[in-house]
C-alpha cells in the first residue's frame, strides 16, 4: 500500500493528469451552468494536453536544438519534440471548440434568457 | 500525376471552402452552384482514383516527400476508395437538397453554410485515407466542429441538442487524443502500419490495453454506439432539413469507418488481450446496438427521431458484420456500410421533403398526406424495403452476408440479434404505413402542387441506388473480396 503510494508520489505530473481530467468531468457531469459545463470540457482537454508534454520528458536531457553539429546525435541527451507538437495541434482544436461552444452558448441565451440547464429544459417541455 | 489524387480529393473542398467567403462576398446566391460544381468534380475525381487504385494497387501518399513513420500518410487502398466515392456522392446529393430546404433567415450567412459543409466534406476525406492515428484525431474534429455548427444554425431546440453534442462529442475526442497518446508512450509512433508492425512484442503492456479502451470509448461516442447514444436523435432531429441527411450518412458512418481501420489496419484481427478476443467484443457490442436502437426506434413518433434511432441500430448491425473476423462478415458489413450510407441518406431526404413541402412531422401527420404524395410516398416504401432488408436492395444482401459470416463462425447469438434487430425495423415501418394507408384524417388541408425538382431528384437517386446497390451487390461483393480485405484475412 505505501509501496504504492510511493511510486504514485514519484510520478507527479501523471498524478496531476489524473486529477485534473477526473475534476474537468466532475465539473462536466455535476454543473447546471452551460458556460461551467465548458470549463469542464477544457479542463479535460487540457489535461490530456498536459499528460502529451509530461510524456516527452526525460531526465536530465535539455531542449530538442542540437548542441554540436559534428557530434553524433545522443537522443537521450534531449528531449522527444514529437509530443509538443501534437500539442500545438490539440490546443488549436481545443481552442476551435471553445469558440464554438461559446458562440452556442451565447445563441442559447439570446433565445432562451437563461444559462442554466434546468430552466432551458423546462422552457422546451 | 495520379498518385496525387488522394491529396487532390482532399484540397478540391478545402480550398472551395476556404475561398467561398471571399469569392461570393458580393453574390451570395452563387455559393449553392459553386458547392455543387466542386462536389461534383470531386466525385468525379474519386471515381478516378478508384480506378487507379483497382488497376495500379494501393496508393500511399507521403506529404512532401517526408517517408514514413516520421512523414505524414494517407492510405487510399481499396476500402477507402470505394467509400469514397459514395461519400462525395452522398455529400453532392445533399448540397442538391439544401437549395430549397435550407433555413430561410440566414441572409449573408448563407455563405459561411456552404463553407461549413465543404469542409465537412474534405474533413471526411482526410478521416476516409487516414494512416496515422493523431492526423486522424484532428480531421475527426474538424468534421465535428464542422457539424455542431452546422446543426446550430437551425437555431431554437437545436441550439441545446448541438452543444449536447459538442459536450460528449469533445469528451469523445478527448478520451481518443488520450488512448494516443498512451499508445505513441507505449510504441513510439503514430504511423498506423508501424504500430502494426511493433504491436506483436508490445502485447503484455498495461499502456496498451488501456490505450486501446480509451480510443475505442472516444470513437465510440463519435459514432453514437449504444451506451454513448445519448447525443444523436435529438442533434439530428432538430438540426436543419438539409443537414440532417449529410451528417447521418456520413459522419457516424465515418467514424465506424476509423475503427474498422484500427481494429484491423493496426490490431490485428486476431489479437486476444488478457483473454478476451477484441472482436469477439465489438460483436457483442454490435448486437446489443442492434436491438435496443430498434426497440427505441418503435417507441417514437416524430419520424425524424425514428429514423435516427433507426441508424443507431444499423450502426450495431454493421459491427456485427465487422465482428466476425472472417471475409463473408467483414465484406457483408462493408457493403451494409454502404447501404446505410445511402438508406440514412434516402430517409432523412424524405422527412426534409414531408417536412419542408407537406408540413409533416410525426407519423400521425403522416397519414394526412398519404396518397396526395406519389414521390413521397413511392420513396418511403423502397426505402423501408431496404431498411427491413427485402430482396433485391441492397439492404437484404448486407444482412444476408453479415449472417452468412455468423454462422461461418458459429455465432450464433448475432445472428439472432440481425434478425431480431430485423423483425424491430419492421415493426416500426408497419407503424409507419399503418398511419398512411389508414387515412384516419382527411386529405384536404395538404397544400397540394408539384414538388421542387431537387426534391424529386434526391428521392430518386437514394430509392434507386438501393436498388441497384442490390441488383448489382454480387459484382460489388467481388470487388470488396478482392481488393477490400485487411491484410490478416
Amino acid at each position: 500500500m505505501v509501496d504504492a503510494l510511493l511510486t504514485v508520489l514519484q510520478r507527479p505530473n501523471f498524478l496531476t493528469f489524473v486529477i485534473l481530467f477526473l475534476w474537468g468531468l466532475y465539473i462536466m457531469v455535476t454543473r447546471y451552468n452551460l458556460v461551467k459545463k465548458l470549463i469542464g470540457m477544457y479542463l479535460v482537454q487540457t489535461s490530456v494536453i498536459f499528460f502529451l508534454v509530461s510524456i516527452s520528458a526525460k531526465r536530465d536531457a535539455t531542449v530538442p536544438v542540437l548542441l554540436s553539429t559534428t557530434e553524433p546525435v545522443q537522443a537521450a541527451s534531449y528531449l522527444n519534440p514529437l509530443p509538443h507538437v501534437l500539442t500545438l495541434t490539440a490546443i488549436v482544436v481545443g481552442v476551435a471548440t471553445t469558440g464554438v461552444g461559446l458562440a452556442l452558448c451565447g445563441a442559447i441565451y439570446r433565445q432562451y434568457g437563461s444559462l442554466d440547464e434546468e430552466e432551458i429544459l423546462k422552457k422546451l417541455e | 500525376m495520379s498518385h496525387q489524387l488522394p491529396a487532390i480529393l482532399f484540397l478540391l473542398p478545402l480550398f472551395a471552402a476556404i475561398s467561398m467567403p471571399v469569392v461570393c462576398l458580393k453574390h451570395r446566391h452563387w455559393s449553392q452552384p459553386i458547392s455543387v460544381a466542386i462536389l461534383a468534380a470531386m466525385v468525379l475525381v474519386s471515381i478516378l482514383n478508384l480506378y487507379n487504385v483497382l488497376h495500379h494497387g494501393e496508393v500511399r501518399y507521403v506529404f512532401s516527400g517526408w517517408a514514413t513513420p516520421l512523414g505524414i500518410e494517407w492510405v487510399a487502398d481499396g476500402l477507402a476508395s470505394v467509400i469514397l466515392v459514395l461519400f462525395s456522392a452522398l455529400g453532392l446529393l445533399g448540397v442538391v437538397f439544401t437549395g430549397p430546404t435550407s433555413p430561410k433567415d440566414l441572409g449573408g450567412r448563407i455563405v459561411h453554410y456552404y463553407t461549413l459543409i465543404l469542409l465537412l466534406v474534405s474533413s471526411l476525406t482526410g478521416i476516409v485515407f487516414a494512416g496515422d492515428l493523431f492526423n486522424l484525431f484532428v480531421f475527426l474534429e474538424v468534421a465535428a466542429i464542422s457539424s455542431y455548427a452546422l446543426i446550430g444554425v437551425a437555431g431554437g431546440r437545436a441550439l441545446f441538442a448541438a452543444y449536447r453534442y459538442l459536450i460528449l462529442g469533445t469528451l469523445g475526442a478527448s478520451l481518443y487524443l488520450l488512448g494516443v497518446s498512451y499508445l505513441y508512450a507505449v510504441s513510439g509512433t503514430l504511423n498506423m502500419a508501424d504500430i502494426a508492425e511493433k504491436l506483436p512484442f508490445l502485447l503484455h503492456s498495461k499502456a496498451l490495453v488501456g490505450g486501446l479502451l480509451f480510443m475505442f470509448i472516444g470513437l465510440g461516442i463519435k459514432m453514437a454506439l449504444v451506451p454513448f447514444h445519448a447525443w444523436l436523435p435529438e442533434a439530428y432531429t432538430y438540426a436543419p432539413e438539409s443537414i440532417s441527411p449529410i451528417l447521418a450518412s456520413l459522419v457516424t458512418k465515418v467514424a465506424l469507418l476509423a475503427w474498422v481501420r484500427i481494429i484491423y489496419w493496426v490490431l490485428n484481427a486476431s489479437i486476444v488481450i488478457n483473454d478476451i478476443p477484441i472482436l469477439l467484443l465489438v460483436a457483442v457490442v454490435g448486437a446489443l446496438a442492434a436491438v435496443i436502437g430498434a426497440s427505441l426506434a418503435l417507441a417514437q413518433q416524430n419520424i425524424k427521431m425514428m429514423f435516427a434511432y433507426g441508424g443507431i441500430s444499423h450502426i450495431g448491425i454493421i459491427l456485427i458484420g465487422i465482428g466476425q473476423g472472417n471475409p463473408t462478415g467483414f465484406v457483408g458489413g462493408v457493403f451494409y456500410l454502404l447501404n446505410d450510407a445511402v438508406m440514412q441518406a434516402g430517409l432523412f431526404f424524405l422527412a426534409g421533403v414531408a417536412f419542408c413541402h407537406y408540413g409533416v412531422r410525426t407519423i400521425d401527420d403522416m397519414g394526412r398526406v398519404g396518397k396526395q404524395a406519389p414521390w413521397l410516398t413511392g420513396a418511403l416504401i423502397i426505402l423501408a424495403l431496404g431498411m427491413i432488408g427485402l430482396p433485391p436492395t441492397g439492404g437484404f444482401f448486407g444482412k444476408w452476408y453479415i449472417i452468412l459470416g455468423a454462422l461461418e463462425a458459429d455465432n450464433y447469438v448475432s445472428a439472432a440479434a440481425v434478425v431480431l434487430s430485423t423483425l424491430l425495423t419492421l415493426a416500426y415501418f408497419v407503424k409507419l404505413f399503418e398511419a398512411i394507408f389508414r387515412q384516419t384524417s382527411t386529405g384536404s388541408d395538404v397544400p397540394l402542387g408539384t414538388i421542387p425538382l431537387s426534391f424529386k431528384l434526391t428521392l430518386g437517386v437514394t430509392s434507386a441506388a438501393i436498388m441497384i446497390l442490390g441488383l448489382f451487390s454480387s459484382p460489388i461483393i467481388q470487388l470488396l473480396l478482392s481488393h477490400a480485405l485487411p491484410p490478416g484475412l
